[in-house]
């Protein structure tokens, strides 16, 4: 078997043998339900959409958010953890080629990140189908498909900037405050009111290009996953140089 | 032939000077003691010597190869570097399999090792529930688990207890005796007096002494003489090439050498011994007395 598989195999060992990934799959799973539940339940009351109208299909699916937050928590954990718990020095022992430590570590959780996302809008989607045929509705708008995709997509892409992050940082506490901190400061709140026309070109803003419907102020699918993959790559680039050089210990 | 070899190695931290041009040999067959005060710079050195750090200057190698580029190193080097390296929420079992699973060890092995250090019956207990002693064992489970040729354990008897530590030393000589290289940092000598058969002894970065522990015993053999004149018999002993030390105005004490010889020199010089003793200093205060530049041991 060669290494670059063993490594694959170690690295998805890690993942499912600590509580991060049932504990927020878990935490994942009851928000996306509970958030299309809420949604159907408010539908055509005063100043909402109607059930079953595009617009109100769309808003009950955006929940790829869940899986783009939670995957992003996830790589931060996953690259950060290592760090913060030192299995970082049995980790380099055991394979002394810090590169590709850390490629393998950026495949595995990507292709988590991917499978993350479709059983998160999986479920959201099986949901929503589920409450529009209680009530006689069996017709999903255009964009279900796209939206999926791109949930699939994002997740990926973030898991992958969350080890980045986790392995710029070396520390899971603080790259998780100061990721949040960036989503929720910088991007929605400050650039969204002094400069909205720039937050769809930042990371939390290119990932709704992905995995929301189409609409103003967001850009088109693939430019978004352009965008977001380059981010991505940027980071990763940049953590990747400095896990191989930093010393560790 | 040595098996770990560190030249002229280096290490500096900004202004610190961790390591500094440190060259020592570690042979097969033995069990070496890598001895310091805390600060010494014994884990740089083992880092560097482990390729978790990059050396300022100079190199360390095992079987002449750097470890990066040793091409399967569990199954050569097993090192146990502290005993917090440990998901807290991994069991034990969990956590060699993840380095079995890295370096393609069959899970068989995970077994046996917790087997050897007796964590048997703790395997499928999560570690952050683990003693200091417990984390120790599993320290060198880790270390065990490709059956290498060469152990490097960095203050392995930390946290444990009198029958632990009884335990650890027999694993350490059996390993040895089977022929493996087994390289063990402490910084209490009279902690590994019973197990090394080497020491390599490091102060402030620099080797103080490279040698076996037989001959580091052989210098801390004392012989105290008391006299009329100690100032005099401390003249004409310095004179003859032995080592001394003034006590008081009628006492001296003279280290690596014997009775007869400051008996002889001082019937030689007409000075009457009132009374001659002969005492092994404890290794603790020797090796206290080297790493304080007091005293020089021939490497």
């Amino acid at each position: 078997m060669n290494a670059t598989v063993r490594l694959a195999r170690a690295e998805f060992r890690k993942l499912f043998t600590t509580r991060a990934v049932p504990l927020s799959t878990a935490i994942a799973a009851v928000v996306t339900v509970a958030s299309v539940l809420i949604d159907a339940a408010v539908a055509g009351k005063p100043g909402q959409h109607a059930l079953g109208s595009t617009l109100e299909t769309y808003a009950m699916l955006k929940i790829g958010v869940v899986a783009v937050v939670v995957m992003l928590i996830l790589g931060i954990l996953a690259a950060g953890g290592e760090f913060r718990h030192r299995t970082i020095v049995p980790t380099l022992l055991a394979t002394p080629q810090r590169a590709r430590v850390f490629a393998v570590k950026v495949a595995v959780i990507a292709l988590f990140g991917a499978v993350f996302g479709a059983v998160i809008f999986g479920l959201g989607l099986g949901t929503v189908t589920g409450v529009l045929a209680a009530h006689g509705i069996h017709y999903l708008p255009a964009e279900v498909g796209r939206m999926y995709i791109g949930t699939v997509i994002a997740s990926a892409c973030f898991g992958m900037i969350g080890v980045a992050l986790g392995a710029l940082t070396r520390n899971t506490v603080g790259a998780i405050v100061a990721a949040i901190a960036w989503a929720l400061f910088v991007e929605e709140i400050t650039l969204n009111t002094v400069a909205p026309s720039l937050e769809k070109w930042l990371p939390v803003g290119a990932s709704t290009g992905l995995t929301n419907p189409p609409g103003p102020g967001v850009l088109a699918p693939v430019t978004a996953g352009a965008i977001l993959a380059g981010y991505a790559v940027v980071m990763l680039v940049a953590a990747s140089r400095t896990t191989i050089r930093r010393d560790v210990g | 032939m040595s098996v770990i070899s560190v030249s002229h190695l280096t290490k500096r931290y900004g202004q610190v000077l961790a390591v500094d041009d440190l060259s020592f040999d570690v042979h097969p067959g033995k069990v070496t003691g890598f001895l310091g005060p805390n600060g010494a710079g014994k884990t740089t050195t083992l880092r560097i010597l482990l390729g978790l750090a990059d050396p300022t200057a100079g190199s360390a190698t095992i079987g002449g190869v750097e470890y990066r580029r040793l091409p399967d190193p569990l199954r050569q080097v097993g090192a146990a570097l502290d005993s917090d390296t440990f998901h807290p929420g991994r069991s034990a079992t969990q956590h060699l399999k993840v380095i079995a699973a890295a370096a393609g060890i069959p899970h068989r092995r995970v077994g046996e090792v917790l087997d050897q250090v007796g964590l048997a019956n703790a395997a499928g207990r999560r570690v952050g529930g683990y003693s200091l002693g417990m984390r120790q064992r599993l320290s060198l489970a880790g270390a065990l688990l490709g059956d290498p040729g060469v152990l490097i354990l960095d203050e392995p008897l930390n946290g444990l207890d009198p029958e632990g530590i009884r335990w650890m030393r027999g694993l350490l000589r059996s390993l040895a005796a089977e022929g493996r290289t087994v390289l063990v940092s402490s910084h209490l000598l009279t902690e590994v007096a019973q197990t090394v058969d080497e020491v390599v002894v490091l102060a402030k970065g620099r080797l103080i002494a490279e040698t076996t522990l037989a001959e580091l015993a052989g210098h801390s053999s004392v012989t105290r003489a008391r006299t009329t004149d100690a100032t005099r018999l401390a003249d004409v002993l310095l004179a003859a090439g032995i080592k001394v030390r003034l006590v008081d105005g009628t006492t001296v004490e003279a280290r690596g050498t014997d009775a007869d010889a400051v008996g002889l020199a001082a019937a030689g010089a007409g000075l009457p011994i009132l009374e001659l003793s002969r005492h092994d200093e404890d290794l603790e205060t020797l090796f206290f007395d080297l790493v304080n530049d007091k005293q020089e041991v021939a490497a």
